[in-house]
């Protein structure tokens, strides 16, 4: 068993569950999505990231290609909802709506991801 | 191909990928000093000036820690701190601080690492060349050839790419006084891989050089090559007769070795003074005049010189039937045809064992620098109206050879730069020069003698080159050609100018589009379309040519007043 792998794989399905706990819920429910998980997903989806970068194959660069989609997407949202809570003063029902969907496609590029990473162990021959 | 392909674009990326490699560390302890003390920061409670508790938000922590890590430190925002903060306050400043000059230090560390700038340099000077849009020539090798035939070529206006396995030398490629700038890769030029990233299998490249002094190498970059690149042609150095005919057996299109070219140049001096004048100052553009030096009628000549220049140059002799006396410590080959005396030449007891005071000419071919000028010193001591030939082995000793007033210094790495500069810069000079090795010595005078009438009392810096009568380079000759008026080679050779005067040119060689050959033709030669002309003669004179050549009006005019001189 190799430590590095056990840490790649637990790092990029992390990011998967996390964003999926935020997503989950009604899309204009402030109950339910948590700000703090959140904070996590996008911490966890950044280090995915860069435990991705200096794999050159074919593979990697496709991985590394879904986490910068994912990053940018949440990255969008935390823009988004922070300009609203701290700039406008009031975090709309609409705001949070597209907080949320941000959110929702960053959750399709982490599962690519993990697809990606399943796909590759399947094949893996002992 | 495909694999070659994706071959070079992984070198091209590979310092960016390196640098990533080494700041992943870095980068993830940053991100996570960074992601706990945001959290720590938002989740203590912290109090109003009012007294009322509140939660810092996610921008209010970012902001707090990024100025704290950076260490700017802006102070305590949106209130003043309580203590609880203040511990984690704590907390962050080192944890922070720390890990952000971690990660400035490994980027630092990273960039100014030798071994990563030469990666840098390496791929810039590949993505350089991948880029080239002008043809070029591939030089393996920096030495003195290499230096010399570069500059050769960038003053016929022929681009170079270099190769040398030493850095030093790729510095002061670097400094050269060239009109482009010179690519160049620091590699093994024995690797397949240095030959493609210098551009091998690029439709430009014209041909590869192989310069360097070790035979083995210059072999394997040849066949390499052949391999690599088939349609490319290969110029190399040799110096051993079996190596030559290694490389010869799979048909590298030139082979120069040095020690034959230098047994001919001296032979050529000794019996065509006056072909060896006018060779050298085609083949070396830095010798811009004509210098015919006079040989004695008689008298033998005084060979000091060791192991392969000895033999080659004994054999040359022995072939021209010139007498001579080797001085050597080794015995000659054939002891019984060759006059030897054994010892080093140096002092003057075995010079006179060598008869020197009845001697022509002396040639000191020693592989010691130093005991070459002792060697000329002591002879010219001993008979001061020696023809002395030397031989130079280190460029470094130039300036010594260069002062020395000796007849003829023979120079490996320009020779050889010479050769290939024959061959490379236009066809029609070395099909001259093939006509020149058996042109008859009188002929060659004659050659001279005309140049110098058309000069009258000047003695302008002379040069050479071609001109092709074809609709591009000839618009204003070609419309007379196949009519009553067909211009004549003399026609050519009158300045368009007040007067008509003649001017400083003459031609060399005619060759007709079927591969016929005239050398030296004479001015009533009808010209045809397609002929191919070397013309040598004053400098700068091949603008008034081309400007001749170029206009119909003009050559008419010329066509007119040769009319008039001729019917008079």
């Amino acid at each position: 068993m190799n430590t590095q792998r056990v840490w790649f794989a637990f790092f990029i399905v992390l990011a998967l569950t996390l964003n999926f706990g935020f997503f989950v819920g009604e899309i204009d429910n402030p109950h339910h999505h948590n700000p703090y998980e959140f904070f996590l997903a996008l911490i966890v989806s950044l280090i995915a990231t860069v435990l991705k970068v200096g794999d050159r194959s074919h593979l990697g660069a496709v991985l590394l290609a879904t986490s910068l989609v994912a990053d940018f997407q949440l990255i969008a949202a935390a823009v988004i909802w922070g300009y609203a809570s701290q700039v406008t003063g009031e975090v709309s029902v609409a705001v949070l709506a597209s907080v949320v969907s941000l959110a929702g496609g960053a959750m399709l590029a982490n599962l690519t991801s993990v697809i990606l990473l399943i796909a590759e162990t399947i094949q893996l021959k002992r | 191909m495909s694999s070659n392909d994706r071959g070079r674009t992984r070198i091209r990326g590979a310092a960016m990928w390196l640098l990533l490699l080494e700041l992943r560390t870095p980068l993830i302890t940053l991100i996570i000093t960074y992601s706990i003390s945001v959290l720590g920061l938002v989740l203590i409670p912290g109090m109003t000036p009012e007294g009322t508790t509140y939660h810092l938000s996610f921008l209010d922590a970012f902001y707090v820690v990024s100025y704290t890590a950076t260490t700017i430190g802006f102070g305590e925002t949106p209130h003043p701190f309580t203590s609880e903060q203040k511990l984690w306050m704590l907390v962050v400043m080192y944890s922070t601080v720390i890990s952000w000059l971690y990660a400035i230090g490994s980027v630092l560390s990273v960039i100014s690492d030798p071994a990563f700038r030469r990666l840098r340099a390496h791929q810039r000077a590949v993505n350089r060349i991948a880029s080239q849009k002008l043809p070029f020539w591939i030089v393996c090798g920096f030495g003195g050839a290499g230096s010399q035939l570069i500059r050769f070529l960038d003053q016929s206006n022929i681009r170079c790419v270099m190769i040398d396995s030493n850095q030093a030398r790729a510095d002061v490629a670097k400094l050269s006084d060239l009109t482009y700038e010179l690519d160049h890769l620091v590699g093994d030029v024995a690797e397949p891989q240095t030959l493609v990233d210098a551009g091998v299998q690029s439709a430009l490249c014209r041909g590869v050089l192989v310069l360097t002094d070790q035979d083995q190498v210059n072999l394997t970059v040849a066949t390499n090559t052949r391999i690599l690149a088939p349609r490319v042609p290969v110029y190399a150095r040799s110096g051993t007769d079996a190596n030559t005919r290694n490389l010869r057996s799979f048909d590298t299109e030139v082979v120069i070795d040095p020690f034959r070219v230098a047994a001919r140049s001296v032979t050529q001096l000794i019996r065509k003074p006056c072909a060896f004048a006018l060779y050298h100052e085609l083949v070396d553009p830095d010798l811009n005049h004509i210098d015919v030096v006079e040989m004695p009628a008689e008298g033998h000549w005084v060979i000091c010189a060791d192991g392969r220049l000895a033999d080659t140059v004994v054999e040359a002799f022995q072939r021209d039937d010139i007498p001579f006396c080797l001085v050597s410590n080794q015995a000659p080959k054939d002891k019984r045809s060759v006059t030897w005396v054994q010892g080093l030449g140096t002092e003057a007891r075995t010079l006179r064992a060598a008869d020197i005071a009845q001697a022509a000419g002396i040639l000191a071919g020693t592989n010691d620098d130093g005991d070459n000028l002792s060697i000329l010193l002591t002879a010219q001591a001993e008979n001061p109206q020696l023809i002395t030939i030397a031989r130079r082995n280190k460029p470094t000793s130039e300036p010594v050879f260069g002062r020395g007033h000796f007849t003829y210094v023979l120079r490996e790495g320009r020779m050889i730069a010479q050769e290939m500069y024959a061959r490379i810069t236009t066809p029609v000079l070395h099909q001259f020069l093939g006509q020149l090795e058996s042109m008859p010595e009188a002929l060659v005078e004659g050659i001279i003698q005309k140049l110098q009438t058309r000069l009258g009392d000047q003695r302008p810096e002379l040069s050479h080159f071609d001109l092709v009568l074809d609709s591009q380079n000839a618009p204003g000759v070609l419309p007379f050609v196949n009519t009553a008026r067909t211009p004549k080679l003399g026609d050519l050779l009158i300045d368009p100018g007040f007067g008509y005067p003649a001017m400083p040119l003459i031609c060399l060689l005619l060759v007709r589009l079927n591969g016929d050959l005239v050398p030296f033709p004479g001015d009533g030669l009808l010209l045809a379309e397609g002929d191919r002309l070397l013309f040598w003669g004053a400098m700068g004179s091949h603008h008034r040519l081309q400007f001749l050549v170029q206009r119909e009006d003009l050559f008419e005019a010329v066509l007119a007043e040769r009319h008039r001189v001729y019917s008079q």
